[in-house]
């Protein structure tokens, strides 16, 4: 590799054969070219008679941004062919930050393209980036790395797993823009846990994603976080996971609306497993006094004899469909 | 054997010799052979596959196991029942959707262990080891224990090995049909042949490649006529719409088959599986419906039925069997204390029998 100093004006930014990484600009590194310029050569090769960027995107983009014309950078000859410059991109990154799968899927794609065989992915690539070596993660990453730029970048911003993003495939592609417009803006778990309980309301239903949602219990819901009003997304999927769990959801309700007509005083909490393994209600009492604990016993003893306590054990001991 | 598809026979360098080696790849002739230095040459190959599941089930791996008997580990937070298995075959050429060896074995091809002689030394230690009490141990906790017996006849092995033991119960357990080498030695008290059974409409569409309700109740039918005890398993027990009748025919075709005096035990287990287990099954089996249940996700980290659906599904089994005066033959797989608890409560009320031996054994 040769070092020299290029012109910006000179690189052909619109050839990304080699890039596969996709943190944006943040504003320390604008900051710190701002203040010294670029002083770690990016690399760069000639193809077709212009200079190619193979890595450094982040710091031509701020020596952009920050007005520079000129930076530093290593060059590897025209001769040497793609696959052996990609490998270059990827091990100057590989060492540096751990990728997210959008980036891994892209570098997978990049290999593939450039005829790097599915054997030696499979085997040696994969598991550099954690991924099992299996031919099928092979075809989900290549899959994957067709989304397209907002899908990608969501994924790698929120640092998907392969899990969800298998769930997002088994979607038509309308649906799953629906759905991206629906999560983009969500943290990772939201994302990951309305894609599951869509996929399931889906399956279990037999309707396509759009009639779903215009059901009543979701229409205004989904409605409301098209919209960007992200608060609607905890009662979002507290509806969809009613949906999913009918049976559950059920006694929830129920033991809730037992506990509601005991009257419990403040000082007294009830509590239960809510998966319902445990058929044990668990009571809770609030002192900072011998007075306190005196009262809240009491206050619990005359709940126990005046009201119906019977029924909620029912409840936590029911079995049924 | 019926249906079972080999596409390579791969074999261990260290028992390329052995005389059951040469005995294994007669009975599979024809098929493409390789000598490979460990097992991780398999399972390199079977990896690259879009589908390394369903593609380990047809490579035949013949080597020897470092060792061979170990307790059943159970769950978590679960009550065991006692069980031993011997890990004698691993994989299965079966393909359950529910299985939860799809996502246990990772890669590993049907293997079929030939070290017969460190297998009867191990049994020997074991039952040394173990002289009093009842102790129940099988071969089907990795494999299913006859599907591969046409070929290696570890049955018989087996069955000679336990003959006169008669504290240690040894139970094959299968979704195959019964193989003839079973029928031409004579069966030993200790010795239990099991079937898992489901509803014939859960077979055609969650047990592909097994034999069909009525090939393995005649088959138990058939090892009652021998002499055999017999054993059934309902695991995993689905619930949909109409599993009540479903089973219940089953529960029927049972005792019109098999005399309740034969049944040494019936085990209940609800569908359950690890994470792992759920992007690998919906991808495999697009078409099953079973994984779009209301689970709960247990202390262990399994999913499960909710507490409440799974003690329903048991009891209704258990009034199933009450019916034939066989109630009593029941025990729950991998179940918590909870559900033991109120499972004996309700149908042997006074009777806390939490683990084995079961009462008719003591």
């Amino acid at each position: 590799m040769v070092y020299r100093l290029i012109k910006l004006s000179d690189l052909n930014l619109e050839d990304r054969r080699f890039r596969f990484t996709l943190n944006p600009v943040d504003q320390r590194l604008l900051r710190s070219v701002g203040a010294i310029g670029v002083l770690q050569p990016v690399i760069i090769t000639a193809r077709q008679d212009r200079q190619v960027l193979v890595d450094g995107w982040r710091r031509v983009e701020a020596a952009r941004s920050c007005g520079l014309e000129e930076l530093p950078a290593l060059e590897i000859a025209e001769n040497i062919g793609d696959l052996a410059v990609l490998l270059v991109a990827f091990f100057e990154n590989y060492a540096k930050r751990p990728f997210s799968l959008a980036e891994k899927s892209l570098a997978i794609r990049k290999f593939y393209d450039f005829r790097l065989g599915a054997d030696e992915i499979i085997e040696r690539f994969l598991p550099l980036l954690e991924l099992p070596p299996e031919g099928r993660m092979l075809e989900l990453m290549l899959e994957v790395s067709l989304l397209g730029e907002r899908f990608l970048e969501v994924i790698h911003r929120r640092d998907w797993k392969p899990v969800t993003v298998e769930l997002l495939l088994g979607f038509p592609e309308a649906e799953r823009a629906w759905l991206l417009s629906l999560i983009e803006k969500l943290t990772r778990n939201q994302q990951r846990e309305i894609i599951e309980n869509f996929y399931l309301l889906k399956r279990k239903t037999g309707k396509c994603l759009e009639d779903l949602a215009r059901e009543e219990k979701l229409a205004g819901l989904t409605g409301r976080l098209l919209k960007g009003e992200i608060s609607a997304a905890d009662r979002l999927l507290a509806a969809l996971r009613e949906e999913n769990s009918p049976l559950l959801s059920g006694l929830h309700r129920a033991i809730e609306a037992e506990v509601r007509t005991l009257g419990l005083p403040p000082k007294v909490r009830l509590d239960y497993d809510r998966a319902l393994e445990e058929t044990i209600l668990r009571i809770s009492l609030e002192a900072g006094e011998v007075t306190d604990l005196k009262e809240a016993l009491q206050s619990l003893s005359e709940t126990l004899e005046k009201k119906e306590w019977r029924r909620l054990f029912q409840l936590l001991h029911y079995e049924g469909e | 054997m019926a249906g079972l598809r080999i596409k390579k026979v791969w074999v261990d360098r260290k028992v390329e010799k052995d005389g059951l080696t040469r005995k294994l790849l007669d009975g599979l002739a024809g098929r493409p052979v390789e000598i490979v230095d460990s097992v991780e040459a398999v399972r390199r190959f079977i990896r690259q596959h879009s589908d390394p599941v369903g593609e380990s089930k047809q490579h035949l791996f013949i080597t020897a196991q470092p060792s061979f008997i170990r307790p059943c580990p159970c769950t978590p937070g679960c009550l065991g029942c006692g069980y031993w298995t011997i890990d004698l075959d691993l994989n299965c050429p079966f393909d359950c959707s529910y299985c939860i060896l799809q996502d246990y074995l990772d890669g590993q091809p049907l293997t079929v262990a030939v070290n017969r002689e460190q297998l009867g030394s191990e049994l020997e230690e074991f039952f040394k080891q173990r002289p009093s009490g009842i102790t129940r141990i099988g071969t089907g906790e990795l494999a299913d224990s006859l599907a591969l017996d046409e070929l290696t006849e570890n049955s018989v092995f087996l069955i000679e090995r336990f003959r006169d033991r008669p504290g240690f119960w040894l139970e094959l357990k299968s979704k195959a049909g019964l193989p003839p080498a079973l029928l031409r030695v004579s069966p030993a008290d200790n010795v239990v042949l099991s079937w898992s059974l489901n509803p014939q409409a859960v077979i055609a569409s969650e047990e592909k490649g097994t034999a069909g309700l009525e090939e393995r109740l005649r088959a138990a039918s058939r090892a009652v006529g021998h002499g055999y005890r017999v054993g059934f398993h309902f695991d995993p027990i689905l619930h949909y719409p109409g599993w009540h009748q479903d089973y219940e025919r089953v529960v029927e075709a049972i005792f019109r088959l098999v005399p309740v005096e034969a049944i040494a035990w019936v085990s209940l287990g609800s569908l359950r599986f690890p994470p792992g287990l759920l992007p690998l099954a919906r991808r495999r089996f697009p078409q099953s419906r079973i994984y779009e249940h209301e689970f709960i996700r247990s202390a262990e980290g399994k999913y499960r039925y909710p507490r409440p659906l799974r003690q329903w599904l048991y009891r209704q089994l258990a009034e199933m069997f009450a019916g034939f005066g066989a109630e009593d033959r029941l025990y729950l797989c991998m179940e918590t204390v909870e559900v033991w608890r109120e499972f004996y409560g309700k149908i042997k009320r006074g009777r806390q029998n939490l683990a084995f031996p079961f009462p008719w054994q003591c």
